[in-house]
């Protein structure tokens, strides 16, 4: 990342000393450009580390919208086995299996500066508000919670707790989805 | 005088098909999908038996004898029509709303939300794909209802500033008449009933996921 900072900061270095003024006499010329270099150098990384902070975001929200389209064609696909007459046990275990592991990566997907003034997002900015921080991070657990509960039952081969358990992981998705997302059509 | 113009299933199904496209909006806005889903069924069985009505049951409500084509239309606006219920214009408009919200139906019949939390009965008939599209869809449809919605009550307005009231007769079943013009010709109760058995013979079908093809 320095590195990187150092690497972007160089041209802009040179681009500062260029544009010094030409007329400057040759003792102090030295000092004008390490001192426009410097000051290149400060824009350039308070730059950068807006520009790359608003890239790790998006990052960040592109790896939460996937990650959420991948659990609710998880629970989709979940759902045609259940309340079918024959249900595929392998295809619950498999989306079980993806949505437990889906659900603990989950913990990173709402750091603060992800809202909806960073990028088009459906997660309202109540999320990040100090009365409601603890209300969310809970939601967020009993979800994480819920499915490994779920991915557990789908091991086991008990239809009633399977059922049971993919009841209550749909609940604590509802529980937070009807406070803390947006109704979006897209 | 006032005569018969619209018998009593005619309004109810009027009457409550506007009841339950309130609270189908409002259900789903405040994420009541369950009871939305309910409602999207309760009109299933409306238009199933409007459908019904509209053979068996009173010269007004029968298709037949209101809906007209180009012609009849045109002769409508000559002032060339004489007659009760629907006049041929108007046919177009019922028509128009019952065959929107009978689409409605039925995308949302095969619809599952975003989540996959909620299914239309029938969404095991078509793939996870078709079902979300489907969703799409029933959002934006709506639209389209909304705008049939004006324009059928703007019509009502409009007659209402000519001077013909509208809502009057929805409500008594009642008009006055113009001179020499026959009043509705009533159907018979039981017909009513075996229609209203049938629509929700179907309805409860269709909720069963329409065995034996949606299992």
């Amino acid at each position: 990342m320095r590195s990187l900072l150092f690497a972007l900061a160089v041209p802009f270095a040179f681009l500062g000393a260029c544009g010094g003024p030409e007329t400057s006499q040759a003792n102090n010329a030295q000092a004008n450009i390490s001192e426009d270099s410097r000051v290149a150098d400060n824009a350039v990384a308070s730059n950068l580390q807006l520009r790359l902070s608003m890239g790790d975001a998006a990052k960040v929200m592109h790896a939460r919208h996937e990650g959420m389209e991948a659990i609710g064609k998880a629970t989709k696909a979940i759902n045609r086995e259940l309340k079918g007459s024959s249900p595929d046990l392998g295809v619950v275990r498999s989306s079980a299996a993806q949505m437990a592991s889906l659900a603990r990566a989950s913990s990173g997907w709402f750091p603060a500066g992800t809202g909806p003034e960073v990028g088009k997002t459906g997660a309202k900015p109540d999320i990040w508000s100090p009365q409601n921080k603890a209300d969310f991070a809970a939601k967020l657990r009993n979800f994480q919670g819920a499915a490994q509960a779920f991915n557990a039952a789908a091991k086991g081969g008990d239809a009633g707790a399977i059922n049971a358990r993919f009841a209550d992981l749909g609940g604590t998705c509802k529980a937070c989805h009807d406070k803390y997302r947006m109704d979006m059509h897209h | 005088m006032k005569k018969p113009v619209w018998d009593l299933p005619i309004r109810l199904v009027h009457w409550l098909l506007a009841a339950l496209i309130l609270f189908s909006w409002w259900s789903v806005r405040t994420h009541h999908t369950d009871w939305h889903i309910w409602s999207g069924c309760a009109i299933l069985a409306l238009l199933i038996f409007r459908l019904l009505w509209g053979f068996a049951g009173s010269s007004t409500a029968r298709f037949a004898t209101f809906v007209r084509g180009p012609r009849g239309v045109a002769d409508y606006f000559r002032g060339r029509w004489t007659g009760v219920g629907h006049n041929p214009l108007g046919a177009l408009s019922v028509i128009a709303l019952l065959g929107a919200v009978a689409i409605q139906v039925g995308l949302g019949l095969v619809a599952e939300d975003e989540d996959g939390l909620y299914t239309g009965p029938l969404y095991r008939l078509v793939s996870i794909d078709t079902s979300d599209r489907a969703r799409d869809l029933h959002e934006n449809w709506f639209k389209v209802i909304l705008a049939l919605i004006a324009l059928h009550v703007v019509a009502i307005l409009y007659y209402r500033l000519r001077g013909r009231g509208l809502l009057g007769p929805m409500i008594t079943g009642k008009a006055v008449l113009d001179p020499g013009t026959e009043p509705m010709q009533p159907g018979k109760w039981w017909a009513a009933l075996i229609c209203l058995a049938v629509a929700i013979g179907i309805t409860r079908w269709v909720i069963a996921g329409a065995p034996p093809f949606g299992s």
